[in-house]
């Protein structure tokens, strides 16, 4: 019968031995191995000129099942495993129980879906599934043939879109979908398919609430399976399932749509999507309760009813997976997979909720924001193709005049001729790039943000060279100098600024990657501190040109800089800054007083010293010479002599606490800001109590002092307990 | 399994010497690996680096080994560890240290001028022993491994000589602070 033939396990002895192909033979070469094997010394080894690393890592000894995973495969190929009833079609004669199997099958696909995006290819999840690899066989199958059509439908959606976002990041698994069927031949009316099957589904599940409750029954429909007390149950667990696959791939099409025209349909989609995860969520009771006591159970927890689905080998599609044979994944189990998609339907929905500012800034901001969720490849791809369409910021703002914008100049610039100038053009593809690489994951973006460093160097002093070049030029009309001049100074100072900006995002992203250890604070600190000031003065002369900063009015006292020089008025931002620079500061010399004092044990390796350490923490600002005249010689000169009582003199944190608080008015309407005030204020408050208490016991050898990352992702919090 | 008891001077070093060496190795990074290496990865490292492989001996008994290699990449010479095991009973003592120290040691006197690996950020008795070495955490690398766990790209930077000198204050500090560190290693034959 159907099911013992799914159910039981093939037998070696019967299966006939591998055919040869058209233009070969199978000839046993047993004699020449052998004789191979008396040729070599012992420890000699075969290799070629190129033999490198990746040659011997790539060798694999036949008959290892840990390496050679074409041993421990049951079927050489689909055909064969299809020819031995792995894959039958229906799943079984009785009706409930092929109801069951397609409900099995259908919760492991989501289950290999969500594995696929967490980063494992294609063939080894997704494409496991046979009924997938051979779609023609099941075109009598209504429901899961439709099924089936939805899921090539939405990974094929899903593949274009990280296809398209194409950073390389390390998750280049995710597209390799080489010698996959991936477009079925009429994949595109998959919705109306489904839409079918859900209405059927739909009047069978009226149909058996009506002979419940006794009401006539209007229409002669035969039911899903056989046993009547069964029925409700098996139609709502079904419909919960077409209808997710349903709204999700409206989902996919509506996000699609350029300029995030579809976002509002989208959100509703995304509403559907959740409701139908709860109904999968509940449904899954009345699987397991109900299930086939006679299906092998499910280890892997893939499938609500605990049963093992049909249909499904991994290993078939090793042979697509080059160039080195793959090793087994674990897939997801099933609540795992439901979470996933939570999350991604989640992160989804705040892309969508985004009204498109026109600002490079605010885009900027809420790339930086989004990513404090952590989002997957799968939502990150798609933020990414929302902010760059067609090399315009979300498909509808060219790149220059956002910049331009950014830079403070009137409208009327976004229209000059200097566009064309070969730096300019240099400078938007690095905004392009810069808002593409703040959409990738954070260990990749570091990377990126390191290395883009010099570039942008480079395009600085490129165009301040063209800057000067113009200005030889004596054909130009004085009108259009006077332009010209306005545009060079607005852009050339926001560039700076903005080269700052990512030198920032660069150092404090290696918190949240978990890169330095605590004997690496006190210098990445300092480096803050020296990159804040920087950041600062570039903000505060590039809105000084637009004249933002005159219109804001501040507190007289401790309004300038730290070398005192200037008095400007200072605007909110650059206040804002300020506060940070007092807070990095406080924590660098409380780190080299720390050291001082012997309170931290400084590192000793036998092999190399701080200064070795500093030139490889900040090695891509060095080269790039942000800021210049930095070197491990001036961070030791500024921290040598801090100790406990220098630090009196000047209360870093308790100046961070005040601007932080005195702040807050001014951005009452900003909730990310007040919060982000809060927490500089806290942090501040709570290092000045401990170093207030490091002072008074420094003599003190019960106190130890620990580091915390509670209040802020980046500023640490000192801890001073007596042990 | 528990800890086996014994003295620090129990534990015999011995460099790479050969084909005899080659199953002792094997034996002790397959049982702690998952994806077993091929011969070939093995006799790759051991035959063009011998000198940069060493095991540890307690009463006969290997209970660790260390694997690397060195070489020209993109204008550096550098040298990268590529195996480390001690076998559990004999954990927590400073045998992986020892081994690691003596590997790169060599390296260092072969004129490398940085080393480098890569461990599971998970792993922090590996992650706290490279760093007492003096290797920072370079990069992190996303879903590194097949169970989707990152890794930390480490590196340790030797000192070059021509830096120094422009520094004269810090010329002085640099050179007593390496002869005090030199005097407390026990590595130094």
């Amino acid at each position: 019968m159907a099911e013992d033939r799914a159910s039981e396990p093939p037998s070696f002895s019967s299966r006939p031995s591998l055919p040869s192909a058209d233009n070969s033979v199978w000839a046993d070469v047993s004699p020449l191995l052998h004789a191979a094997c008396q040729d070599l010394q012992e420890g000699e080894l075969i290799h070629g000129d190129n033999f490198n690393l990746f040659a011997a890592m790539s060798a694999l000894e036949i008959m290892d099942p840990k390496m050679d995973s074409g041993i421990s495969c049951t079927y050489y190929s689909v055909d064969d495993a299809i020819e031995n009833g792995v894959a039958p079609v229906p799943l079984s004669a009785d009706k409930t129980a092929d109801v069951q199997c397609v409900i099995d099958i259908m919760d492991h696909l989501l289950a290999c879906e969500a594995t696929w995006h967490k980063g494992h290819s294609l063939a080894q999840t997704v494409y496991s599934c046979l009924y997938l690899l051979r779609p023609e066989r099941i075109s009598s199958h209504a429901l899961l043939h439709s099924f089936c059509k939805v899921i090539r439908a939405t990974c094929k959606a899903i593949l274009s879109v990280v296809s398209e976002a194409r950073t390389h990041e390390e998750e280049d698994l995710f597209t390799m979908a080489y010698g996959l069927p991936l477009s079925g031949d009429g994949d595109e009316k998959c919705l109306s398919l489904l839409n079918a099957v859900e209405e059927t589904i739909s009047r069978q599940l009226r149909s058996c609430k009506a002979s419940l409750s006794k009401r006539r029954v209007s229409e002669d429909i035969e039911p899903l399976q056989n046993n009547p007390d069964l029925e409700e149950g098996y139609c709502k667990a079904l419909l919960c399932r077409l209808r997710f696959r349903k709204h999700f791939y409206h989902l996919l099409m509506s996000m699609k749509r350029p300029q995030g025209r579809g976002f509002e349909l989208a959100r509703k989609h995304i509403v559907s999507c959740i409701s139908e995860i709860d109904h999968i969520q509940k449904s899954s009771e009345f699987l397991k309760v109900n299930a086939n006591k006679m299906s092998e159970p499910n280890l892997d927890d893939t499938t609500a009813s605990g049963c093992q689905p049909v249909g499904f080998d991994a290993s078939l599609n090793c042979r697509l997976s080059a160039p080195t044979p793959p090793r087994s994944i674990k897939l997801l189990c099933l609540e795992k997979a439901l979470e996933y998609f939570m999350k991604l339907l989640q992160d989804l929905d705040v892309i969508c909720s985004y009204t498109l500012a026109p600002s490079l800034e605010s885009a900027l901001l809420f790339v930086v924001k989004f990513q404090k969720s952590q989002p997957d490849l799968v939502a990150r791809a798609h933020l990414q193709l929302l902010m760059i369409q067609d090399g315009k910021l979300y498909g509808r703002d060219p790149i220059f005049s956002m910049i331009t914008r950014a830079a403070g100049l009137p409208e009327v610039a976004e229209i000059h001729e200097i566009q064309k100038n070969e730096f300019m053009v240099q400078l938007g593809q690095l905004v392009i790039n810069l808002l593409k690489i703040l959409c990738t994951n954070a260990a990749w973006q570091r990377r990126k943000l390191g290395k883009m460093l010099q570039d942008w160097r480079v395009t600085y002093v490129q165009l301040e060279m063209a800057f000067k070049g113009e200005f030889e030029e004596a054909s130009k009309s004085s009108n259009n100098k006077k332009i010209c001049f306005k545009i060079y100074q607005h852009i050339l100072a926001w560039v700076e600024e903005q080269t700052y900006w990512i030198a920032f995002r660069f150092l404090n992203l290696g918190f949240e990657l978990e890169l330095y250890s605590v004997h690496d604070y006190c210098m990445v600190y300092w480096y803050f501190y020296v990159v804040l000031i920087k950041l600062a003065e570039k903000k505060h002369l590039r809105m000084s040109l637009s004249g933002e900063s005159a219109k804001k009015k501040t507190k007289k006292r401790r309004d300038s800089f730290k070398d005192g020089e200037m008095d400007y008025q200072i605007s909110p931002p650059v206040l804002y800054l300020q506060s940070q620079i007092y807070l990095a500061e406080g924590l660098s010399m409380m780190f080299a007083a720390l050291r001082n004092e012997h309170r931290i044990a400084p590192l000793q390796s036998p092999f190399n010293t701080e200064h070795e350490i500093f030139i490889q923490q900040f090695e891509l600002l060095q080269r790039a010479c942000v800021p210049d005249h930095i070197s491990y010689a001036t961070f030791k000169e500024s921290t040598v002599r801090a100790n406990f009582s220098t630090l009196a003199i000047c209360d870093y944190f308790k100046e961070a606490q005040r601007i932080a608080k005195e702040l807050k008015s001014s951005f009452a309407n900003d909730p990310d800001t007040m919060a982000e005030l809060r927490r500089i204020e806290q942090v501040a408050e709570r290092n000045s109590i401990a170093l207030n208490v490091c002072r008074a016991g420094a003599l003190d050898p019960k106190l130890k002092i620990s580091f915390s990352f509670c209040h802020h992702p980046f500023y640490a919090t000192a801890i001073v307990k007596r042990s | 399994m528990e800890n086996v008891e014994f003295e620090a001077s129990e534990i015999e070093y011995v460099s790479y010497g050969g084909e005899h060496h080659l199953p002792l190795i094997m034996n002790l990074v397959d049982q702690e690996l998952s994806e077993p290496y091929s011969i070939f990865t093995y006799r790759y490292f051991v035959y063009l680096w011998p000198q940069l492989s060493f095991l540890a001996f307690h009463k006969g008994q290997c209970v660790g080994t260390v694997v690397c290699k060195m070489g020209e990449h993109r204008n550096t010479f550098r040298g990268y560890i590529a195996m480390l095991v001690v076998i559990k009973p004999y954990r927590g003592r400073g045998i992986a240290t020892e081994l690691v120290t003596r590997s790169i040691s060599v390296m260092m006197e072969s004129g490398c001028e940085e080393v480098t690996l890569e461990a599971e950020v998970t792993n922090k008795g590996a992650l706290a022993l490279y760093g007492r070495l003096g290797f920072i955490r370079a990069k992190r690398l996303f879903h590194y491994y097949l169970n989707g766990v990152d890794a930390f790209r480490l590196k340790l930077l030797f000192p070059r000589p021509e830096l120094h000198p422009s520094l004269p204050m810090m010329a002085d500090k640099y050179e007593s602070h390496i002869q005090s560190d030199q005097g407390d290693t026990s590595f130094k034959e």
